[in-house]
């Protein structure tokens, strides 16, 4: 991110819905203490909102972590969760195409964090999801 | 996030949306959308005061139009800013329930779309 000081914050959390609102609440006292502008806020939100959701309800994690770094030409996050596999880089990614009353209620989130991040990097690491997101510095516009 | 629902005179219900769609903010409006896909005819949900969506909230507003489609009636989405807009159309959401600037345009829309079926059923 232009102009932004190399920062990075961490935490871990429990593998509850609960604790994702509390990383939503974390995250945003922290953007704000990093100065991320609303866009990156916005973008960074919806996929940690999105990957935690997904490790706690369908990976089974007991646990997950989130680092944010913000570095001089981007904001670097990384989630690592002790869920079922997930590669989010690989995985399909759906969009109803037409109208119709047929559309599938889920499986719109890969799609997100492909649109909203710049890049992804995945590996299983030690029974580990270890993903990488890289953010603009105005994601989201 | 707060919910305030008004039926106009002609039969519209307008949902204005005042906070964050989050986790939170879909557990706080989930019923009362459930509720609405079961008896309103044409409703626009009015996102101008929401600055943040993700997929619980697509999630609500997808189970809603889904319930709303399967018997004949309606969605509009109305206000969304530029970052809740692109959310929407990144899942195809406005293929279902359209996008419009605001409530005016969004219920010129449904009024002719809920004329057209009335006509067509006389």
């Amino acid at each position: 991110m232009s102009g932004l000081a190399s920062q990075t914050r961490s935490r871990d959390f429990p593998g509850t819905v609960a604790a994702a609102l509390d990383a939503e609440a974390w995250l945003a006292k922290e953007s704000r203490a990093l100065g991320l502008g609303a866009d990156a806020e916005f973008a960074i939100n919806l996929c940690l909102e999105e990957l935690f959701l997904n490790a706690v309800q369908h990976g089974r994690a007991n646990r997950a972590s989130i680092s944010i770094c913000t570095e001089p030409d981007g904001v670097r996050v990384e989630f690592v969760d002790d869920g079922a596999p997930y590669d989010p880089t690989v995985a399909p990614v759906r969009r109803i195409e037409s109208s119709t009353e047929d559309f599938k209620i889920g499986g719109y989130g890969t799609g997100l964090l492909k649109k909203f991040s710049r890049r992804m990097t995945y590996q299983r690491d030690d029974g580990h999801n270890r993903l990488v997101l890289e953010f603009e510095a105005n994601a989201g516009r | 996030m707060e919910m305030n629902v008004t039926d106009t005179a002609d039969g519209l219900t307008h949902v204005v949306l005042d906070g964050r769609f989050d986790i939170a903010g879909a557990r706080a409006v989930d019923a009362r959308f459930q509720e609405l896909a079961q008896t309103a005819q044409s409703v626009i949900v009015d996102l101008a005061k929401v600055p943040f969506i993700a997929s619980l909230g697509v999630r609500t507003l997808m189970v809603s139009a889904k319930a709303l489609i399967r018997r004949g009636a309606d969605m509009a989405v109305c206000g969304a800013d530029e970052n809740v807009s692109k959310v929407l159309r990144s899942t195809g959401f406005n293929e279902v329930a359209g996008l419009y600037p605001d409530f005016s345009s969004a219920a010129a829309v449904l009024r002719e779309r809920r004329a057209d079926f009335e006509n067509r059923k006389a």
